[in-house]
């Protein structure tokens, strides 16, 4: 029988190591992910996911469920990764992959994916990434607890303390800023020309804006 | 609050569309907008090209594997599980199990071994009985019940002779106290090896479950990325599809 998050807490609270250790089980990957993205260093992010679950552990028996654990453990993360940029007291220190090892590839490559494709897709990761550490820190999170979190609106203002509108402008401005520089390194151009949904972007276009 | 009708260059309207986190009133206003305005159009599909391009921004691969302590009020330290706390894999926790148990084994039957040895005066003495056997010397004369009892003290006193021999090797008793200590040692690494069996067979068990959980979850998660990846895909091609045909629908 698979323990929901509440019972999971409400067991660790009660002096159950396990049931905690089950929780970071289920939400380490996430929570170092949202790290990664936020503060675009590895090892600094395995540091934040690991203090993240600390100050949860910690502060474990405060919790009152008013909002989900994972929400409060994204806020902690958010916090401590925002401590750390102000520490930096500077952009995020993009690490760019360092070429494409064949090993890798091979190991990383699904059935129906090329080695075309594996390094395509590896490169276009590797600009989104130096395009991600362009935005300011609110843009930011904002598109990564939107996109790679699937975070509502409402939670996302919650989580920044901003306007629900805040967040929305948020992220028009940091997809903007996005499609700008994917354009900029030919990557949406290479997008549309693979892409059936941006191809036929392109034939509507011009008839929207004939009429 | 947004009314249904929707103002041209209203970005956090068109985001919520994007997004479709907006009222069907407001989805409808924003759509029939789009089907006028070329500009709004494309830059809403130009938005979601750029979605599409974010799904490939992946963070690298991670060891992780945080746990905390089972003793609560010692420290609580939340540590990276390194190598030699990480659960092993099966094979190899297997290949130890069997280590184990055959040292165990073998350390069972060196003493089995050794413990004649323990005796040396035992094994002459009851040899020497058998050769001096009165059965064989009085072959020829009639036995008598004189002789059976003569015999039956005889073999009683050679029984107990093992006894005497052992306190006579025990009547040097440094070598009593060694012999002694090789047991006692003997003993305890037996039980030392029972116990590292059991603990080593408890921790394969719970090691497999929780390899077993990570990997159930890995899955787990895995296919929820993918569900949620098909689900952007669908909805865009959806999105498309309505494009489309609004303006098929204006073409006629």
């Amino acid at each position: 029988m698979t323990l929901t998050d509440d019972e999971l807490v409400a067991r660790s609270i009660g002096g159950d190591a396990e049931s905690f250790n089950e929780l970071i089980l289920r939400w380490e990957r996430p929570i170092y992910a949202l790290a990664y993205r936020v503060i675009g260093r590895e090892e600094d992010a395995r540091d934040v996911c690991q203090e993240t679950f600390l100050r949860a552990f910690r502060a474990l028996p405060g919790f009152k469920g008013e909002a989900k654990f994972s929400s409060w453990l994204y806020r902690i993360a958010l916090n401590l990764c925002r401590d750390w940029i102000r520490r930096q007291r500077r952009a995020p220190v993009v690490q760019m992959p360092e070429g494409v090892e064949p090993t890798e590839l091979a190991a990383e490559r699904g059935p129906v994916e090329s080695i075309e494709e594996l390094v395509g897709r590896r490169q276009l990761s590797a600009v989104v990434e130096e395009a991600m550490a362009l935005l300011p820190e609110e843009q930011r999170t904002a598109i990564i607890l939107k996109e790679y979190h699937g975070m509502t609106f409402q939670e996302i203002a919650d989580m920044q303390g901003c306007p629900l509108s805040t967040v929305k402008t948020r992220l028009y401005q940091g997809l903007t800023v996005l499609r700008r520089h994917l354009e900029k390194n030919g990557v949406a151009l290479n997008r549309v020309e693979g892409v059936a949904s941006s191809k036929v972007a392109g034939q509507i276009t011009p008839r929207l804006v004939r009429r | 609050m947004m009314t249904e009708t929707y103002t041209c260059g209203d970005h956090g309207a068109l985001v919520s569309y994007l997004y479709d986190e907006c009222t069907p009133a407001e989805r409808r206003a924003i759509a029939a907008h789009l089907v006028i305005c070329g500009a709004c159009a494309e830059e809403l599909i130009a938005l979601g090209g750029t979605r599409e391009q974010l799904a490939s921004w992946t963070p690298p691969d991670a060891q992780l594997g945080f746990q905390v302590g089972p003793e609560h009020s010692k420290s609580n330290i939340l540590r990276p599980a390194r190598w030699w706390r990480q659960p092993m894999p099966a094979w190899a926790q297997a290949a130890a199990a069997v280590v184990i148990f055959a040292t165990g084994m073998m350390m069972g039957a060196v003493r089995s071994v050794m413990q004649p040895a323990d005796r040396p005066s035992q094994g002459p003495a009851v040899a020497r009985s058998n050769t001096s056997s009165p059965v064989n010397t009085s072959a020829a004369a009639p036995i008598t019940r004189a002789d059976l009892v003569a015999l039956e003290q005889r073999l009683r006193s050679e029984m107990s002779q093992p006894h005497a021999s052992n306190q006579n090797v025990a009547a040097s008793p440094a070598d009593a106290r060694i012999l002694e200590r090789v047991r006692v040692m003997i003993d305890e690494s037996e039980q030392r090896q029972r116990r590292e069996l059991a603990l080593r067979s408890a921790e394969l068990v719970r090691d497999f479950d929780a390899q077993r959980n990570v990997d159930l979850a890995r899955i787990e998660r895995t296919l929820g990325q993918i569900d949620g990846t098909t689900g952007v895909e669908v909805a865009q091609q959806r999105q498309m599809l309505n494009y489309l045909m609004r303006v098929s629908q204006r073409g006629q």
